[in-house]
């Protein structure tokens, strides 16, 4: 046997070979080649590795060096490099998504570290076209026990006993299949395997037959024994051509050295295969059908009984297992089944494949022992979410399954937890899902493909699925009726229990499943015609106005920016918003999160050309102000002068109606004043903003809080709009609280933004990870604290905050310790001295999709601080309005008809942070809006908001090279103050853009809102 | 053989084993409704309307084909079956254009029974229909899939049956319909025409293509001589259509009212049916003697002559080249008739009332020009005729008892019997027997060449011939394993005869449904029982025949024989290219 010094494994697995993998290998060959290193180096090529979004990959033995994405031009790097010098070539190392950090080999990558491989254990290993290396690895060494050593029955018992289930999707027991075949009255018996994988994003089967196709024939073999059968089948789907050469190669291998054929191991035993190709009809995995296409006919199902083992294959008796399922056999039959059945839970013993797809970092094929949680599999092997977006849902089970939501992802992947919640494990597809999917959307898209693979042979499946497509077609087209959502289920469950096969009976459960999870979803497309995901393209403009809150037709402005039509651009902006400037600086813009532009590179700067038009107009001297309507005689009251109580007066005021608003605190704006920090909102312009809303003939009275409501009714008001906000900040409920120095954070930012002589320490600790944290610290900073260190019980990006704040207050000198809580404050007179923190670790998941952190023990420690920030939420302070016929929520949030906001005393609304509890400005402004609405409507107006705009824009023009600018072009930078600039002073830290830089980037707009 | 006991809606009932719960529950007087299945026919589970609760299955089961085992509690009214029949015809119904007022099967619609029976008022899932495809392409059959309801029935009786293969499912999903392979229209491929598939269509997807209104516009030109024929199995069966039961001879009253509906003269395919036989027997008994090619087959049914000239061209020089009856009775009317008559042939009108579809092919063959004209214009099914007494208004069954006309209207129980599988063969031996041997027949009645299984095969002693061994095939499927071993040289028979339809021409694509063993069985009586009231059993002894021969013919095989009586075949592909 020849010696290498060096192994170097190219995965070509088809995934690997369509992205470019035989480049790579012939450049390594050349490459070895050139510094002559044939005779101590050996390139080999492999089955699937597994991590498919990674290729092409390439795997050095000894030292297991794990290179990933490589080039041809990559492969003399490495040859050079690593080869000859011995060096590893860090910049095509893979490097953890979560943490960036390189990991060098193979083995250390969570990826590959947590698998467990039986069923590919060979897979990325071996040369699938070399039957040697598969002998090498105690290949057929089980055949030759199974023929040598045991009777039938003594197979079938070992297979029994290890409590293998089909992998293809039910879960039968393996062991019992085998033994009704063996025991079924018939002559001659068949030997099928089930290689038709249809479900999109499945390839285990596929990357088993290209990786490790003896694994099968010996399987199938030794089936044939124990159930006596001489012939075989593998049934696979024309699609896969790299898996039916390197299984009919691996067949002809296989006979020559007398695995196959006669009296194979000189035992009398006879045992052949041979390989059917599909045509690709998705039904075909449906045993029955896929028999009928055997037998040379339309692969349609029949009806069961007779099931298979009985009368299958041209009648005959028929053992018909998948690929995964046979590949689990040789290692159960040698290293027996105890050995195998102690990975897994009480019911599903062994390992899993699963094809993890969609938004997950670490796409490709992994096997897990069953019982692993959906977590583990998508943070822990799978790396998690892709872009560092929240996780919504996972589809298992293919077209056929179901989802699983963020509130389950402690679930046990095994088939009894699985069908618990409505999906089925399934060929072991698992598809991922952020929050950009649209569960309406994925539902149809399912019901499509399922109608569209109907064989058409029984009325359920044939019409029934297409009436569910038509219904969901509807409702992802903005054309859902009342009604539909019951239509859907009845449809789901007759054709569930009346179809003939299993893809009839199945193809329901996409529906049902994110029915009932994501029924608001449903109703938001039905009612709303609204799409949260910003999918539905039917139901909006463009995805950026579809995604804010308030409705700001973002596409519309940008487009006038960018001609130069300034005013025309605050005047839509003017439509939906009364605080462009306000909202230009310190709003969270989830419209660019769903900007088509992040696709080319990153999306437009929506909200600061959104700032540079408001900034435009307000230096104007003449800030434009809508169309008022002519006066009106309702008085209607507003409580609460910030953003959503605000907002309400501007549109009611829009409508010509006269309003009071009333507010407990010496100045207006609400949290806007009294919760940000100066330097990110200056002073000025929300005053001004505020100004212009006061000019609509509203007025308003500081310091004037009101309790009781019905007295505001009896005052002459026709409405009443409640918009108290959420000051109450919450408590730690530790030790030591009531210490001078421990501070609550949004009472901390109150008082410092009035004005009021805060004073902090030198030594000041944050607690929390949200935006009044992050606000609370760099205020702190700014107030002269030496050291401000936040501390947050678990990792940065669960943090509440805006990404690009933490950032900030980072650049400016805070210390974010993560994975930490505090335990107790000790002090004296003076206030508090120090305090007593733990380390936690995440562990299982919690309702809202993150890791639930616990407190490591023993990892007490200490430090010293004179001032504690506790910003860890806050809740409405409603208290003072209970006994008017309100309800409220366990936070003290008013209940409210979400539809309408209002209360349940009749001509009182409620809305913004009072009923959301702390949510942000831009959601107070929607809820001003649709209070504004509301009340028009109760007061016989026709509860509309303006817009003039919408159909011209969508007509308009632009007179730049478009195409020019789709070109990648980056996002034309912001200016910000010097960091010199910042310390001891609340100067505004983020500058506009100049009009020259503001044009440039509303250019980058796609205009997608163009739907042709 | 075992029993299994079993319980159906409280109903402890006791079967044999391999009886499905569908039959079981019909042994105990409990109705399940169905629509795909069909017995003789098929059974496969497709149309979930005979759904059925089993204790210990997830899903509903089709009764028509899951097995009574010992134990089994079956629920076939619960209301989780009730509702799961009623969703499944009620997504059928949303699929179909429910133009029943208009539709051909109106009244005689199982989607429509199976619709009222579960008081269907309003079809709740609304939505697209699959698209119309309206096949015209032949003389014979009319398909509309957009009527088509997917049942499958006549893809089994096309390709199991038959064994044409003629139809298929095509495409999948909602797009799923039936129809030739590759989107061809059947004009284009080898099908027989023999319209089995119509005889089992529960719906009106599949129809005869409907010839009544030419007819009538025929029968009202005062210009034209309308001349009607009929064929012996439409006596047998015209009654079904206006409630007689199956077996009910209507010679009479079909006469009287194909007078009422206006056909000048009335002749009867009977007449040449005898003639056949004289003009049949001597080819085979010339054949015999000059060692021509053997066995001789039958022509009498246009289905299997397409079918041969489809899948065994290389066996057509064992056809007999006698035309089919009607085709003879066509030549003779519009030559021997009109002259005698002194008519223009030109203005003559022949029409055949016949049990069959194939002959609307047949009649159209451009070989069957030989009067100078086409012998016969329109052949009409028995459906079709049925369909013109109605139009009339004729109270059918009240009818008194009509007369054919002479001189083409006399004929023998040898010609009635035509009409069930074996009549041609009996006929023959008929008259065989006594031509070659000159001794009278005294048993005319050959029960070996009788009844309804597949291939029958029988041997005759003749003095002076010896042994003649025949062989009968009625149904393509059956016809199909009999040239299969005459195409290997391991079929040694003198006489073949094949009838395109099982159970012969009684059960023939244009009579009245439902056709089923026992419907066959009862038509084919009634045939027997008129041989058995005739005066002549035998052709040769048909006085008018002897008259035609004389006037007319001259001899058998004779030079106008020839011409008028006999024809030739021509060689069909199994595909068209594509």
């Amino acid at each position: 046997m020849e010696i290498w010094r060096s192994h170097v494994l190219v995965c070509a697995g088809a995934g690997c070979v369509s992205s470019g993998c035989r480049e790579v290998r012939d450049a390594l060959v050349q490459g070895i080649m050139e510094f002559g290193l044939q005779g101590e180096v050996k390139v080999i090529e492999t089955g699937c590795i597994g991590s498919c979004d990674l290729g092409p990959i390439a795997v050095v033995y000894p030292e297991g060096v794990f290179y990933q994405k490589l080039k041809a031009e990559d492969a003399r790097v490495i040859t050079e490099e690593h080869l000859l010098k011995g060096r590893v070539v860090e910049r095509l190392l893979y490097a953890e998504p979560a943490t960036t950090k390189l990991i060098p080999t193979f083995k250390e990558i969570d990826f590959f570290k947590l698998q467990e491989k039986i069923v590919l254990r060979n897979c990325g290993l071996i040369d699938p076209m070399n039957i040697e290396e598969y002998i090498s690895r105690e290949g057929y060494e089980s055949l030759a026990q199974a023929l040598s050593r045991m009777t039938p029955q003594e197979v079938v018992d070992v297979v029994q006993r290890s409590g293998l289930r089909g992998r293809g999707g039910a879960g039968f027991p393996t062991g019992t299949k085998w033994r009704f075949t063996q025991q079924a009255q018939g002559s001659p018996k068949y030997v099928i395997c089930n290689a038709d994988e249809g479900d999109p994003g499945a390839f285990m089967d596929r990357s088993v037959l290209e990786g490790d196709p003896h694994s099968v024939i010996e399987a199938m073999a030794i089936a044939g024994y124990a159930i006596g059968s001489n012939q075989g089948y593998v049934y696979v789907r024309a699609e896969y051509p790299l898996a039916i050469e390197r299984l009919s190669h691996a067949i002809e291998q296989a006979r020559q050295y007398k695995f196959l054929g006669r009296n194979i191991f000189e035992t009398a035993f006879d045992f052949d295969l041979e390989i059917r190709i599909g045509a690709g009809a998705f039904v075909c995995g449906e045993e029955t059908a896929l028999m009928t296409s055997i037998e040379g006919k339309r692969g349609e199902p029949r009806p069961r009984p007779p099931f298979p083992a009985v009368a299958g294959l041209w009648k005959k008796p028929t053992l018909l297992n998948n690929v995964e399922t046979y590949a689990s056999i040789p290692p159960i039959i040698l290293k027996g089944p105890e050995w195998y059945s102690q990975f897994g839970t009480g019911g599903s013993r062994g390992t899993k494949v699963f094809a993890l797809a969609g938004n997950i970092n670490n796409a490709g094929l992994v096997e897990i022992p069953m019982g692993t949680s959906l977590g583990k599999l998508i943070y822990d092997v799978g790396g998690g979410i892709k872009g560092g977006k929240k996780f919504k849902a996972a589809q298992i089970g293919g077209p056929s399954g179901g989802c699983i939501p963020k509130e389950h992802l402690n679930i046990s992947l095994d088939y009894e937890s699985v069908k618990d919640v409505g999906a089925i494990m399934g060929s072991g597809g698992l598809i991922v899902m952020d929050e950009n999917t649209c569960m309406v959307d994925l539902a149809r898209f399912f019901m499509d493909f399922i109608q569209d693979e109907s064989c058409g042979k029984c009325p359920p499946c044939r019409i029934g699925s297409k009436r569910m497509l038509e219904i969901l077609q509807r409702i992802t087209q903005g054309q859902g009726q009342p009604g539909d959502i019951d239509q859907l289920i009845e449809l789901g469950e007759r054709i569930r229990e009346s179809a003939l096969c299993g893809l009839g009976q199945t193809a329901p459960n996409p529906i049902l499943s994110t029915l009932r999870f994501f029924r608001d979803e449903y109703e938001e497309h039905i009612k709303q015609k609204h799409c949260r995901a910003g999918v539905c393209q039917a139901l909006f403009d463009a995805p950026c106005q579809n995604a804010c809150p308030a409705d700001n037709n973002a596409w519309g402005y940008i487009t006038l920016i960018s001609e130069g039509k300034f005013k025309e651009a605050i005047a839509v902006i003017k439509e939906r918003n009364p605080f462009p400037a306000t909202m230009g600086r310190i709003c969270f813009h989830p419209c660019e999160v769903k900007c088509r532009r992040e696709q080319v590179e990153s999306p437009v700067a929506i909200c600061a050309l959104k700032r540079f038009a408001a900034d435009y107009d307000l230096e104007s001297n003449d800030p434009h102000i809508p169309e008022v309507a002519p006066k009106k005689s309702e008085k209607v009251a507003v409580v609460g002068a910030g953003p959503a109580g605000l907002s309400a007066a501007y549109f009611l005021g829009l409508k010509g109606y006269p309003i009071t608003i009333f507010e407990a605190l010496p100045v207006a704006g609400g949290m806007m004043t009294v919760g940000i920090p100066e330097y990110r909102l200056p002073r000025k312009v929300l005053q001004d903003e505020i100004d212009d809303i006061l000019k609509l003939g509203v007025e308003l009275k500081l310091n004037s809080p009101v309790t009781d409501v019905e007295a505001l009714k009896t005052q002459g008001y026709r409405a009443v709009f409640v918009a108290t906000g959420a000051h109450k900040g919450l408590k730690l409920g530790l030790a030591g609280e009531r210490l001078k120095g421990v501070l609550d954070g949004v009472s901390f930012l109150r008082d410092v933004n009035l004005g009021k002589p805060v004073k902090v320490g030198e030594r000041v600790a944050v607690i929390g990870g949200g935006n009044v944290a992050i606000d609370a610290a760099r205020t702190a900073l700014r107030l002269g604290a030496k050291e401000v260190q936040i501390f947050y019980r678990r990792l940065r990006e669960d943090m509440p905050a805006a990404d690009w704040e933490i950032a900030e207050a980072e650049n400016e000198g805070v210390k974010i310790h993560y994975l930490v809580a505090p335990a107790q404050m000790w002090g004296g007179n003076g206030g508090v001295k120090r305090m007593e923190c733990r380390r936690m670790v995440l562990s299982d998941f919690d309702k809202s999709g993150r890791k639930r952190p616990v407190p490591i023990t023993g990892s007490e420690f200490e430090i010293d601080v004179d001032t504690v920030i506790a910003a860890i939420g806050q809740v409405p302070d409603t208290g003072s309005f209970k006994g008017n016929g309100f309800k409220f929520d366990s936070s003290g949030a008013f209940i409210v008809n979400p539809e309408s906001l209002a209360t349940r005393s009749p001509g009182v609304f409620a809305g913004g942070d009072s009923v959301r509890g702390p949510a942000s400005a831009v959601e107070a402004i929607a809820d001003g809006q649709k209070v504004a609405m509301s009340i028009d409507k109760l007061l016989g107006g026709d509860g509309s908001l303006p817009n003039a705009y919408r159909d011209r824009l969508k007509e308009m023009k632009v007179s730049y090279d478009e195409e020019a600018y789709a070109e990648e072009r980056s996002r034309v930078p912001l200016p910000e103050a010097p960091l010199s600039d910042r310390y001891h002073n609340f100067k505004e830290v983020e500058m506009g853009y100049t009009t020259r830089f503001a044009v440039e980037e509303a250019k980058r707009c796609l205009h997608c809102y163009r739907q042709e | 053989m075992a029993m299994v006991g079993l319980t159906i809606d409280g109903n402890k009932v006791k079967v044999p084993e391999g009886t499905t719960i569908l039959e079981a529950a019909k042994s105990a007087n409990i109705r399940i409704p169905t629509l795909c299945y069909l017995p003789e026919v098929q059974a496969i589970g497709a149309c979930r309307v005979c759904l059925v609760e089993i204790d210990g299955n997830r899903s509903l089961q089709a009764s028509c084909v899951f097995p009574a085992t010992e134990g089994l509690v079956v629920h076939t009214n619960s209301e989780k079956v009730q509702q799961a029949r009623k969703f499944t015809v009620e997504l059928l119904l949303s699929a179909h254009p429910q133009e029943c007022l208009t539709c051909a099967r109106n009244l005689k619609c199982e989607l429509q029974r199976l619709a009222e029976e579960m008081g269907i008022r309003e079809v709740r899932f609304p939505g697209a229909k699959p698209e119309p495809r309206i096949d015209e392409s032949t003389t014979s059959i009319r398909r509309d899939s957009s009527k088509c309801i997917l049942c499958r029935r006549c893809v089994t009786v096309c390709q199991e049956i038959q064994q044409v293969g003629a139809l298929s499912a095509q495409e999948r999903g909602f797009d799923t319909y039936i129809g030739p392979a590759f989107g061809d229209d059947l004009g284009e491929t080898a099908c027989a025409l023999c319209g089995q598939c119509i005889n089992v269509c529960p719906v009106g997807a599949l129809t005869e293509k409907d010839y009544t209104q030419e007819v009538w516009k025929a029968i009202h030109d005062p210009d034209k001589i309308v001349v009607a024929q009929d064929a012996p199995a439409v006596r047998a069966a015209l009654g079904e259509e206006f409630g007689l039961p199956p077996g009910t001879l209507v010679t009479g009253k079909m006469l009287e009212a194909l007078r009422r509906l206006g056909f000048d003269i009335v002749f009867d395919t009977n007449f040449a049916a005898d003639l056949t036989i004289i003009e049949e027997g001597n080819e085979l008994l010339k054949r015999v003697k000059d060692g021509g090619t053997l066995p001789m087959i039958t022509s009498c049914s246009p289905g299997w002559i397409k079918f041969i000239e489809h899948f065994y061209p290389q066996l057509l020089p064992h056809l007999s080249t006698c035309k089919s009856p009607h085709q003879m009775l066509g030549a003779l009317t519009k030559t021997y008739y009109a002259q005698k008559a002194g008519v223009d042939p030109a203005k003559m009108v022949t029409v055949s009332i016949m049990p069959c579809t194939a002959k609307k092919f047949e009649c159209n063959r451009p070989e069957m020009r030989d009067s100078g004209f086409q012998d016969v214009d329109y052949v009409l099914t028995t459906r079709e005729l049925a369909r013109m007494i109605k139009t009339a208004g004729i109270d059918f069954v009240n009818l008194p008892d009509g007369k054919y006309d002479d001189p083409l209207g006399e004929y023998t129980g040898a010609a009635t019997i035509f009409g069930a599988t074996g009549g041609v063969m009996e006929a023959a031996l008929r008259t065989a027997y006594e031509v070659a041997t000159g001794k009278k027949l005294e048993n005319v009645d050959f029960a070996a060449v009788r009844g309804l299984e597949g291939v029958k095969e029988a041997a005759v002693a003749v003095d002076g011939l010896g042994e003649v061994r025949v062989a009968l095939a009625h149904g393509l499927g059956n016809a199909k394993k009999l040239m299969d071993r005459l195409a290997s040289g391991k079929a040694n028979y003198h006489f073949i005869e094949v009838m395109a339809c099982p159970g012969g021409c009684v059960a023939g694509g244009g009579q009245p449904m439902p056709v089923n063993n026992e419907v066959r069985r009862l038509r084919a009586q009634a045939l027997y029982q008129e041989d058995k009231k005739l005066k002549y059993r035998k052709s040769h002894e048909n006085p008018s025949i002897t008259k035609i021969y004389q006037e007319f013919l001259k001899e058998p095989l004779g030079e106008k024989s020839h011409h008028l009586l006999h024809t030739k075949y021509t060689k069909r592909g199994k595909y068209k290219e594509h």
